[in-house]
């Protein structure tokens, strides 16, 4: 090959490639900014139903989660029961969630427990919706991290007609909606 | 003889192995292919039907919660309906899993034995024909043209695609264009909360600080630095259009702004690492002029400070433009206030409180104070003002209420911040005013070169403030740096490079120290310590009261220095040359 | 006055939680059977350090370039794109991704508020940096887009020189377009267009499945096309590629021009000995040279106006832009049935009049982007033509930098190898 050992005009293009792409990659980096995952901001959320439908994951990511010290244990629940509900139980035509995935356990009078079978719940948010509608709001969506895959373009967040979704630091991954945030999902 | 272990065999032809994968790949193939169009005809059928929400069970159910009793046959019906929905999801879903699953495996074995039947049925390495000379030139030829062809095809694709689609939104001329004010009064309801005063002392929201009168509400601010060595500068980072505008500072951000003849820019810097968060260039808004009116070569086209309140920052250029941004550098609004009327150039920076943004936009003629709301733009109030002057306005929390104080050439004026009426006037200044008021010991302070300074107090017990001359002191006065007040002095640092220090309750002089250079930017009280920055960037920090005592007197590098700090919380952000440093750990 | 300052800051705290408590509907029952709820359950992001993620990359295009470069061993690099695959496609599911980082580093650029931390920059850099040192030993056996087609690609045929270049110029486009789409801040065009993370999660949308699907197909015979006509991170690895330091040969000592390996590359790279005949003198060809040199700026500016032309289309791409167009045509009846996302925008607090603005705002600015997306067009296109006009001459078969995948194929076509793998 032609200038073996002289500096030639294709070292010196890789050197300056190598100083380039170097430099390009050391000038994007933010070596503050640590590992972001996706998230959902409950108080951004209009419940449309694109969670379950638009996650790359089938079932979607996004489920719903309970915040029980923000909840009314109400007998009434606007996220357990169809609006209009003739009986307060499980059957099918009174049940708001389509897939059974919200249980009801008897506490003490009046009081019911909410709890959420997250191996069921498509993240639909109905009954998001009607907790927030009749209710406290201490239920409502997020990414579960232990099914999100990280998209670094979540396909969910494109479609989120509400913009609700976020990057958010990975160790501090929920927006949890608690009785020091108001119900608000945050600060 | 030690040999090299030979390389694989490669090459090698068993015609037995090969029919064997052969057959192994048709039957996986066979099986990856049903498992496909099952899977394909899985999804079509859950697409079409969609169980969850099958409109016949919808509709089910709005005839049980419409009608008055609950009716044993209808609720039959939706149990049957909605068990067969919920059945056909949740087969669908373990279908398509366990599909998912076959399919994956089908093809591993697939892939698996053809290449085994490849590997055994090999194509042997061949010579070709003779040597393609006349081919290898045709081809070379050939592809040049497809390419040229297949160019001009894909612009002339982009052509017709552009023609038969073009975008269909209303045009943007029915609607005013999205940076003018009132716009964003949509947003109006999102952001009626403001920074409380509390909030706004933990900030350095303004020029000279929260209320603009030249006081911090930290005493911790380094008094040791060395920008030579770095020792104690946190971070140097460039500006990158001049400007002589001070840092503001609010939660994590640093805002300043920069502009030349053809453009204007704000930016917010972080304030851990010094790092240009963003940058903004201001658009024209309507009735901006086409090119900023003169200004003095030391005022320059970004003299005034922007204001920092709460999630939104305020910066106001010498050609009259006007833009409020979010913390994430977005347009709120803007909007061009027309054109100044200065002979120097606009320079009097921004203030605001609560939900208000004061511009003191004094002129040649028709001069105003305006207040806009924040959320909006919208103006809450304006009051004329006679006379013209460069001093911003300074708004205290004083006995009466919160007073919004300004200096013109002539007067003192106090107006309600919230509803723009006078409060009182006193007649004590002369000349073209550039200093704004200081306040300490319940007096307001003002002073300007050629003319006197005076002392204002107010009659302790009275209901509305009525101002008189306490005292009046006429030797060396500043004429571009404003004075701060303690307790018991008035500090004043002048262009001729003196230290002024004067006694708030006889208006004597307390003492007078001489230094190097003068003074532009204004002394900020930190705790029982003044920092005054002069020209040439020494910082000369001393003790509140008498004797002089000096601290020390650091420098912030040789640039000259017309803006003054922002004293923070253990940092000071100084704004030096082309520079912005931030001073502290 | 520090006393007094707490004392607000707690009368404002005490007064905000009250609020608080107010803004619940119904109260929060205090039970008298001693009950006690239920933990969430709040699982954390996956645990796998992107350390881990990063050594492993830096591991295998080590381990890729020792195969290809010292061992020339196509075994190593097919078990070593076997790993790649298992672990960056089907175990970190795809989404650790040199290709789709490029999105972030130029996000960053164009919006200097984009955090990109240090790990991303670092999957964007080291495999162009070992391109340029090595030749594209990333895309040999590291890539997991690559290894799944590499997987695939078991009856390669050769395409003829003009379909391999035309079908190359969609990488150019792909990688244009994706530069418009993040400088506009139209979101990530390779990420949601990537045809292979959908198998690696067992989950993506039907079309991307079938588009998945008809390039692992098509890859069984048209090796890699992913690689070869789309990915546009291949693109900047082929530049790089071109001025490796120590890059594949096809054979290890002499070329002894027995023509074997002519028809060992599926990626139309090994380029073959230059035939002494020219048709055309030095002086034609020259002056046919100079008479490029001399179109190509009209050709760019040609391409800059297509370009230029079709922002409006291009416009769609952004969000914003789509929005105001279906917000207007749900208002003008143009559709049957309204979206999601319209009822969205009309519940919410903006006008209408300012989307459509803000659109119109974003529109003109994709007039610029697009003419400059149409300029590169131009660009690539006179390039093409400018490399094909130059003749090289050269004695040997010799690789194709740029082209060559170092996937390590030819090694066994060659007679040399076996004679000096033998001494």
């Amino acid at each position: 090959m032609e200038q073996e050992s002289k500096f030639g005009r294709r070292d010196f293009i890789r050197v300056a490639a190598t100083a380039a792409a170097a430099g390009a990659a050391w000038a994007a980096a933010h070596p503050s900014s640590g590992t972001t995952v996706w998230q959902l901001d409950p108080a951004k959320c209009l419940q449309c139903g694109r969670c379950s439908t638009t996650c790359v994951l089938n079932p979607s990511a996004v489920k719903c989660v309970h915040s029980f010290e923000i909840c009314g244990y109400c007998d009434l629940c606007g996220g357990y029961l169809q609006p209009g509900a003739k009986a307060r139980d499980s059957g099918a035509e009174n049940e708001l969630c389509p897939v059974g995935a919200l249980k009801r356990t008897f506490v003490e009078e009046p009081f019911y427990q909410y709890t959420i079978d997250e191996e069921l719940c498509v993240g639909c948010g109905k009954c998001v919706k009607g907790c927030a509608v009749f209710g406290n709001g201490s239920l409502y969506l997020q990414v579960k991290h232990d099914v999100c895959v990280g998209c670094n373009e979540c396909s969910i967040a494109r479609n989120c007609p509400a913009n609700a979704f976020q990057r958010v630091p990975v160790r501090n991954s929920y927006l949890l909606k608690t009785r020091e945030n108001g119900g608000k999902g945050h600060k | 003889m030690p040999r090299n272990k030979p390389k694989k065999k490669r090459f090698t032809a068993s015609d037995l192995i090969w029919k064997a994968a052969t057959g192994v790949a048709v039957v996986s193939g066979l099986f990856s292919l049903t498992v496909s169009i099952l899977l394909v005809a899985n999804y079509v059928q859950v697409t079409a039907i969609n169980p969850l929400d099958t409109p016949q069970l919808l509709q089910l159910r709005q005839q049980l919660a419409a009608a008055p009793e609950a009716d044993a046959k209808l609720i039959e019906q939706i149990r049957t309906m909605d068990l067969l929905a919920r059945r056909a999801f949740f087969t669908s879903q373990s279908h398509l899993k366990l599909g998912g699953s076959l399919l994956l495996g089908g093809v591993i074995v697939l892939l698996t034995a053809l290449r085994t039947a490849r590997r055994f049925k090999p194509r042997l390495p061949e010579p070709q024909g003779p040597p393609p000379s006349e081919h290898y030139w045709i081809s070379r030829a050939f592809t040049k043209e497809v390419l040229t062809f297949v160019g001009l095809l894909w612009a002339a694709a982009a052509l017709v695609m552009a023609y038969l689609t073009p975008l269909d939104v209303p045009s943007a001329a029915a609607t005013a264009p999205v940076a003018d004010a009132g716009n964003a009064a949509a947003d109006a309801g999102t952001t009626a909360a403001y920074p409380s005063w509390e909030t706004m002392q933990q900030n350095w929201p303004s020029f000279r600080g929260p209320g603009g009168y030249g006081v911090a509400h930290f005493s911790t601010a380094p008094t040791e630095w060395d920008v030579a060595t770095g020792k104690n500068v946190k971070w140097q980072v460039e500006v990158p259009l001049p400007g002589a505008n001070s840092p503001v500072v609010w939660d994590k951000r640093v805002f300043l702004s920069g502009a030349t003849e053809e453009k204007r820019e704000v930016y917010c810097f972080d304030t851990e690492t010094g790092k240009l968060v963003w940058s903004r260039v201001l658009d024209k808004f309507s009735g901006t002029p086409e090119k900023p009116p003169k200004v003095g070569d030391e005022t320059g086209y970004a003299a005034s400070t922007l204001v920092a309140h709460g999630d939104r920052v305020m910066a106001i250029f010498a050609n009259g433009d006007l833009a409020c941004y979010d913390a994430e550098g977005n347009l709120k609004w803007g909007k061009n206030l027309g054109v100044p009327d200065n002979h120097y150039g606009h320079s009097s920076s921004l203030l605001a409180c609560q939900n208000l943004l004061f511009i003191q936009y004094d002129q040649r003629k028709n001069g105003k104070l305006i207040a806009l709301d924040i959320a909006d733009g919208k103006e809450a109030w304006t009051v004329n003002r006679e006379k013209i002057s460069w001093a911003s306005p300074v708004c205290v929390q004083t006995p009466f209420g919160p007073e919004l104080v300004l200096n013109s050439e002539q007067h003192v004026d106090a107006y309600d911040p919230l509803k723009g009426t006078a409060l009182w006037q006193l007649k004590c200044l002369d000349g073209e005013v550039a200093p704004s008021p200081a306040y300490g010991g319940g007096m307001f302070f003002v002073a300007n070169d050629n003319a006197t300074a005076t002392a204002i107090r107010f009659a302790p017990d009275d209901k509305t403030p009525k101002p008189e001359i306490a005292w009046q002191w006429d030797q060396s006065l500043p004429d571009v740096s404003s004075p701060v007040g303690t307790d018991k002095h008035f500090y004043m640092t002048t262009s001729r490079a003196e230290i002024i220090c004067l006694d708030s309750a006889s208006g004597e002089v307390a003492w007078v120290q001489e230094v190097d250079e003068g003074f532009y930017a204004s002394p900020i009280l930190a705790g029982d310590r003044i920092y005054a920055v002069d020209r040439k960037g020494a910082v000369h920090i001393f003790k509140t009261g008498q004797p002089f005592t000096p601290i020390a007197t650091p420098s912030v590098g040789g640039e000259e220095v017309l803006a003054t700090p922002a004293v923070m919380d253990g940092r000071i952000y100084f704004r030096a040359g082309k520079n912005l440093l931030c001073i502290g750990a | 006055m520090k006393l007094k300052l707490l004392a607000a800051v707690f009368l404002l705290l005490g007064l905000w939680t009250v609020q608080a408590a107010t803004e619940f509907r119904f109260p929060m029952p205090e039970f008298e059977s001693g009950y006690k709820h239920p933990a969430m359950s709040i699982p954390p992001a996956s645990k796998t350090s992107p350390w881990v993620d990063l050594g492993l990359l830096a591991g295998a295009l080590a381990l890729s370039a020792w195969s290809v470069l010292r061992l020339r061993s196509r075994r190593y690099v097919f078990l070593i794109a076997l790993v790649s695959l298992a672990y960056f496609g089907f175990y970190r599911k795809g989404c650790v991704c040199a290709v789709g980082s490029m999105q972030n580093i130029l996000s960053a650029f164009f919006d200097p508020g984009y955090a990109v931390p240090l790990i991303v920059s670092a999957f964007f850099l080291i495999p162009l940096l070992f391109a340029l040192y090595f030749g594209r030993v990333f895309c040999a056996a590291v890539c997991p887009l690559g290894a799944i087609q590499e997987m695939f690609a078991i009856f390669p045929v050769q395409l003829s020189s003009a379909v391999e270049a035309v079908l190359g110029l969609f990488a150019y486009a792909y990688l244009g377009l994706s530069v418009l789409a993040v400088y506009m801040g139209a979101g990530f065009l390779i990420c949601r267009y990537d045809p292979f993370v959908g198998f690696f999660r067992q989950g993506a949308s039907f079309n991307m499945f079938l588009a998945g699907g008809v390039l692992l197909l098509a890859g069984v015979f048209i090796a890699r096309p992913y690689c070869r006509f789309l990915c546009p991170y291949g693109v900047l690895l082929r530049w790089a590629s071109r001025f490796s330091k120590w890059h594949a040969t096809i054979t290890p000592a002499e070329c002894i021009q027995c023509r074997l390996c002519e028809t060992s590359c599926p990626y139309g790279a090994i380029v073959v000995p230059t035939p002494e005949d020219r048709p055309v003198d030095q002086r034609t060809g020259a002056r046919r040279m100079g008479r490029l040199f001399l179109a190509a700026p009209f050709i760019i500016v040609i391409a800059a106006g297509a370009g230029y032309l079709s922002h409006e289309p291009l416009a769609r791409l952004h969000p914003t832009v789509w929005l105001a167009e279906r917000v207007a045509g749900e208002e003008q009846g143009r559709y049957e049935e309204k979206t999601i996302d319209g009822d969205a925008f009309r519940a919410g607090k903006r006008a209408a009049t300012e989307l459509y603005a803000e659109a119109h705002a974003l529109k003109e600015r994709f007039k610029y982007a697009s003419a400059c997306f149409g300029a590169f067009m131009g660009l690539v296109l006179c390039g093409k033509l400018i490399r094909l006009s130059i003749v090289r001459s050269n004695k040997d078969y010799v690789v194709d930098r740029g082209a060559c995948l170092s996937c390590a194929r030819c090694f066994a076509y060659c007679p040399v190898e076996k004679s000096h793998a033998a001494k």
